[in-house]
């Protein structure tokens, strides 16, 4: 398989009180165009990756509201996997590019989070879980804390090691200018932090944000001048409730989805130069790091407390862009941000943050507490 | 979190059976952020629990001590109100787990 990026670009992510869900979306989308060079009737169809915009905002028919707002009458369509809406928006995209339905596809991400407060948009995440888990009190901190909780417990980690993941993604946000966190923190800072959900606390945690992302795929035999190309798309689910499961401490989903697309690709993990991971709490990024295969089963905690996943010290690097952490975790957006951060970084254009002699990237893109996953590998 | 008459009577009727049942916590966090509805009973513990025949649950853990948040630690499942209702409609019941002496 074989899919061309040609256009890639993002917006700021962060507090955007001043700026519509409308106007992030044409920010991303025209910046995506220009970046391919492409005009908007080129577009044969327009894919929206969304969470929130119907419990939070009363809007639903999101493809035909981004559609009209462009002024392009395509089919349009709008794709739900809570957290990784973004990433299962693309993936559906492609798979109509590999249908032969369409050739050129515009994939859009975006969130609009921080026009609620945050009990109601604790409470409009959880629609991701299940009802037992709602019943329960629980929320998407919770969830993960009960993960962080049996990690910690199993493999003899402090919540200081697990720190170091959110010390390591602001350093890597205070490069990129489109980060909503700029600012360096230590394991003290976050040491220091309120109390979420025992025992993650608020800098163990992602923020609430607003952005937009888009990108512009295309079938491989049109021409472009900068080629990236997405050599797999994978995508697999679990169940909602994480009590249903055998592990806490793996996310099967993440497995199989990973396991599919380095199957298809014959790439190993040790070959992934780069990767933008799924970090919506510092538990997260260290079981991802795991499932992934770049670390050892309990070691992945250890090895981001030593360097190895920062710029400029590490070998496979995890999130240049800083991360749902730092760079911002608009929902509907991360999917698709994420694919923009390792399209820039293989075409080296990723300035500040730039991590060398970059050949093969992936993006690690999580719905729920794990229910839904959805893997890509992008190279030159 | 939305409830109305019909989702609670049809929640409801499966309960019943459950009250009683006994298991072993497997993992607990205390959540101190809550989802709005929940606000009034912040903070409190949730518990993943294991029954005797492996299958596993989850819920609050009520009448706790701070001793009692630990693996292994035995519960109850007990009925409790789970939200506060308006006065004149129904009241929303859940299972909750307390914790359960040895014997």
């Amino acid at each position: 398989m074989k899919i061309r990026i040609a256009g890639a670009a993002t917006t700021e992510f962060g507090e955007l009180w001043k700026t519509s869900p409308r106007e992030l979306a044409r920010e991303a989308i025209t910046g995506a165009l220009k970046d391919a060079g492409k005009k908007y009737d080129e577009i044969d169809a327009l894919f929206v990756g969304n969470m929130l915009a119907g419990m939070l905002g009363n809007q639903a028919n999101l493809g035909a509201l981004f559609a009209e707002e462009l002024g392009i009458s395509v089919p349009a369509f709008r794709v739900e996997a809570a957290c990784a809406s973004g990433g299962l928006a693309l993936h559906n995209a492609i798979n109509s590019i590999l249908a032969g339905q369409y050739k050129t596809v515009l994939v859009l991400g975006i969130e609009k989070m921080t026009d609620s407060s945050s009990d109601e948009v604790t409470a409009g995440l959880m629609a991701a879980g299940s009802d037992e888990e709602r019943q329960a009190g629980l929320t998407f901190p919770g969830i993960y804390a009960l993960m962080a909780q049996a990690y910690m417990d199993k493999y003899k980690v402090s919540e200081e090691v697990l720190a170091s993941v959110s010390v390591k993604n602001h350093f890597h946000g205070s490069l990129n200018e489109k980060a909503q966190f700029r600012r360096l923190i230590t394991v003290e800072d976050v040491m220091k932090s309120g109390r979420i959900a025992d025992p993650l606390k608020l800098l163990d945690c992602s923020p609430i944000s607003d952005g937009a992302s888009a990108v512009i795929i295309e079938d491989e035999n049109q021409k472009s001048s900068k080629p990236v190309f997405i050599t797999a798309s994978e995508t697999a689910s679990d169940t909602l409730s994480l009590h249903d499961r055998e592990s806490f401490t793996t996310l099967s989903a993440v497995v199989r989805a990973s396991r599919k697309a380095y199957e298809k690709t014959g790439i190993k993990p040790e070959d992934i130069d780069v990767a933008e991971i799924h970090d919506c709490f510092s538990i997260a990024e260290v079981i991802a790091t795991e499932d992934l295969g770049f670390s050892k089963k309990g070691e992945g905690a250890r090895d981001i407390q030593k360097g190895k996943r920062t710029i400029g010290k590490g070998k496979i690097i995890t999130n240049p862009s800083g991360g749902l952490k730092a760079c911002g975790h608009p929902v509907g957006a991360t999917g698709i941000k994420q694919i923009v951060e390792i399209t820039q970084q293989l075409r080296g254009q990723a300035g500040k943050r730039q991590v060398k002699d970059v050949k093969i990237g992936l993006t690690h893109n999580v719905g729920g507490s794990g229910s839904a996953a959805v893997i890509h590998i992008l190279q030159n | 979190m939305i409830t109305t008459p019909v989702k609670l009577w049809r929640r409801q009727k499966n309960i019943a059976s459950l009250i009683g049942i006994e298991g072993k916590i497997l993992n607990w966090t205390i959540i101190r952020v809550p989802a709005r509805s929940f606000a009034n009973q912040a903070p409190y513990p949730v518990v993943i629990i294991e029954l005797k025949n492996k299958e596993k649950m989850v819920g609050q853990l009520v009448d706790w001590e701070k001793e009692d948040l630990r693996k292994g630690k035995k519960v109850i499942a007990v009925l409790r109100k789970s939200l506060p209702m308006d006065p004149e409609s129904i009241i929303a019941y859940t299972l909750k787990f307390k914790p359960h002496e040895d014997h």
